[in-house]
């Protein structure tokens, strides 16, 4: 069961600010409850399979320039830097 | 001007002349200004397309060569960048961003004369079913306005259905251009995992989703395949699919294959109605000379939680580069510690994209991944394995593309897990990578039913012939609007 505290903390984790943390409670609840459907599937002992690219079908690892300057499309772009928030 | 007419026709009627490009073009904007205040499919409507059209009228005219769209009016899932155009996502995070690059379908349709008429709703980051979770509100069915479209690619499927377009992408992470295909009855197809490249298209779970078309038949979808599909450099998941031409022997028909009937996609929760409609389905199918029989897909019950699972964790992921300083909107940094300004800025996320992230932070987590995460994945594998071996003795499997018809806008939004099973019979082909494709079926009660075929890995050519034999086996009304 998830509790109102562990939403506060994975709320936290994932950087999203949620006033009322309750508010979300029930339905995230909800949803995690269904997926204990899983402990029933008796898949304790299969491999996880993962798609292999072999390295040499990657394509080169080579700067390609970008034609616009992206760094002035960004919000706070300031024409020598970016303001950012203070560390 | 006949805007009811499919891609094919369209371009056949271009190319000879016979219909001008910028009257058609006209035409359809038209149409957009008479319906969509109803609708709600567009998001945005691109302003400069008579000019475009006219030009290529032009080109027609004067025998200059001209790209195989032939100015053919397409809208565009506002989840895939078109360079210096709003792609919004439809979330209040991307209100005002301008993608500065085109995506790779958009490349490839752009060098084919392609018209891009606008960019329609979606649920917001394409997490949901119906558009309802869309920031800038749902898109209706036009079968019915009271009901859902589907989705999340719900205004492609909309715009199409309702004559506001030709043909439209979506992308489908978990059934999201069948299941509006399915409910406002159009075409709608989910590609083999790689066969078109998703770079431009914005991430919600890397691994399994795909963009795919949504168009009047599947000649056309076979047509929109042929341009999109193949190898792109920018893209590493792409396949190579040797350049097939998916529309030739597109009538080559259904005799002689083997179909399985998912049995856990017709058992419990089905609407009397959908059972109904998929029986009659594989009546067809036999008297077009194909086998049927049932199959079990036992992960199948599964699959829904597992792929809850796996998209929030990757969803989780790829959010986090929102921080309002590379994407974002207009909010001042002065006074805010690093964090504190991020997890603010962050809360203009809608209330759907918020308990999913939370979801993809909590599952993959430290004392919880061996219960939830892993065991997703372990599903997902077992699963690709079962479904392999049904392709062993199956050419194609069959089970309706949504388990009910499409139901009124409110109905489930405060129900997620009734939402979350209205995906049982699509994710399936997420999970495993393979090719499925929802066809228009059946109108009951003023309310389509769409049939869904399935097929192995880049078997897709054989996929779409299958579909095109089913096709033709019905005729259905036009959509009342």
């Amino acid at each position: 069961m998830v509790t109102v505290e562990e939403i506060e903390h994975v709320s936290k984790l994932m950087k999203i600010n949620v006033d009322d943390h309750s508010e979300y409670l029930e339905k995230v609840q909800t949803m995690i409850s269904y997926f204990d459907i899983l402990d029933s599937a008796g898949v304790e002992s299969e491999e996880i399979s993962m798609p292999e690219i072999p390295i040499e079908q990657l394509r080169n690892d080579e700067h390609i320039p970008f034609g616009d300057k992206l760094i002035e499309k960004m919000n706070h772009y300031k024409g020598t830097f970016v303001r950012a928030p203070k560390m | 001007m006949n805007l009811k007419i499919s891609a094919l026709e369209f371009i056949e009627e271009a190319k000879n002349g016979n219909i001008s490009v910028e009257e058609f073009v006209s035409t359809t904007l038209e149409r957009i200004n008479s319906v969509d205040d109803k609708l709600h499919a567009f998001l945005s409507v691109n302003d400069n397309v008579i000019e475009q059209a006219h030009n290529i009228d032009k080109k027609i005219k004067s025998g200059e060569k001209v790209g195989d769209c032939f100015g053919m009016p397409i809208s565009i899932k506002d989840n895939m960048c078109i360079k210096d155009t709003k792609t919004t996502c439809a979330s209040k995070m991307l209100e005002n961003f301008v993608a500065p690059y085109d995506a790779t379908v958009i490349s490839k349709l752009k060098k084919q004369d392609a018209i891009f008429i606008g960019k329609v709703n979606m649920d917001e980051f394409a997490m949901g079913l119906t558009t309802e979770f869309s920031a800038f509100g749902p898109s209706k069915n036009p079968w019915n306005i009271e009901h859902v479209p589907g989705g999340s690619s719900g205004g492609s499927a909309v715009s199409v259905s309702s004559y506001e377009c030709i043909a439209s992408l979506g992308s489908d992470t978990g059934g999201s251009v069948r299941n509006p295909a399915s409910f406002c009855s159009t075409v709608g197809y989910k590609p083999t995992y790689g066969l078109i490249s998703r770079f431009g298209l914005i991430s919600y779970a890397n691994s399994i989703e795909q963009i795919g078309p949504l168009t009047r038949t599947v000649k056309d979808t076979a047509f929109m395949l042929n341009l999109i599909a193949g190898v792109d450099p920018n893209d590493n998941t792409t396949v190579n699919n040797n350049n097939e031409n998916y529309l030739e022997n597109i009538d080559s028909g259904i005799e002689g294959k083997k179909i399985g009937i998912i049995t856990e996609m017709v058992g419990d929760g089905i609407d009397p109605e959908v059972m109904t409609a998929t029986k009659e389905a594989i009546s067809k199918l036999e008297g077009l000379g194909a086998t049927c029989e049932e199959v079990s897909l036992e992960m199948v019950k599964y699959s829904v939680a597992a792929y809850y699972t796996i998209t929030a964790t990757e969803a989780g992921s790829n959010l986090a580069r929102y921080d309002n300083l590379r994407y974002g909107y207009e909010m001042p940094v002065e006074g805010y510690e690093f964090n504190s300004y991020i997890s603010k800025a962050r809360k203009k996320f809608g209330p759907e994209v918020t308990r999913r992230m939370i979801i993809g932070g909590f599952v993959p987590s430290a004392g919880h991944a061996g219960k939830y995460f892993l065991k997703a994945m372990k599903v997902k594998s077992k699963l690709t394995k079962e479904i392999n071996e049904a392709f062993k003795k199956f050419d194609l499997l069959i089970a309706p593309t949504v388990p009910i018809l499409p139901f009124k806008i409110g109905e489930k939004i405060d129900d997620p897990v009734s939402l979350f099973l209205v995906d049982i019979n699509t994710v399936t082909a997420n999970l495993t990578g393979k090719p499925a494709i929802s066809i228009p079926f059946k109108i009951v009660n003023g309310l389509p039913i769409g049939i869904q075929l399935m097929a192995n890995s880049m078997n897709d050519k054989m996929l779409l012939q299958a579909a095109h034999a089913l096709e033709k086996s019905v005729t259905l009304p036009e959509v009342p609007i």
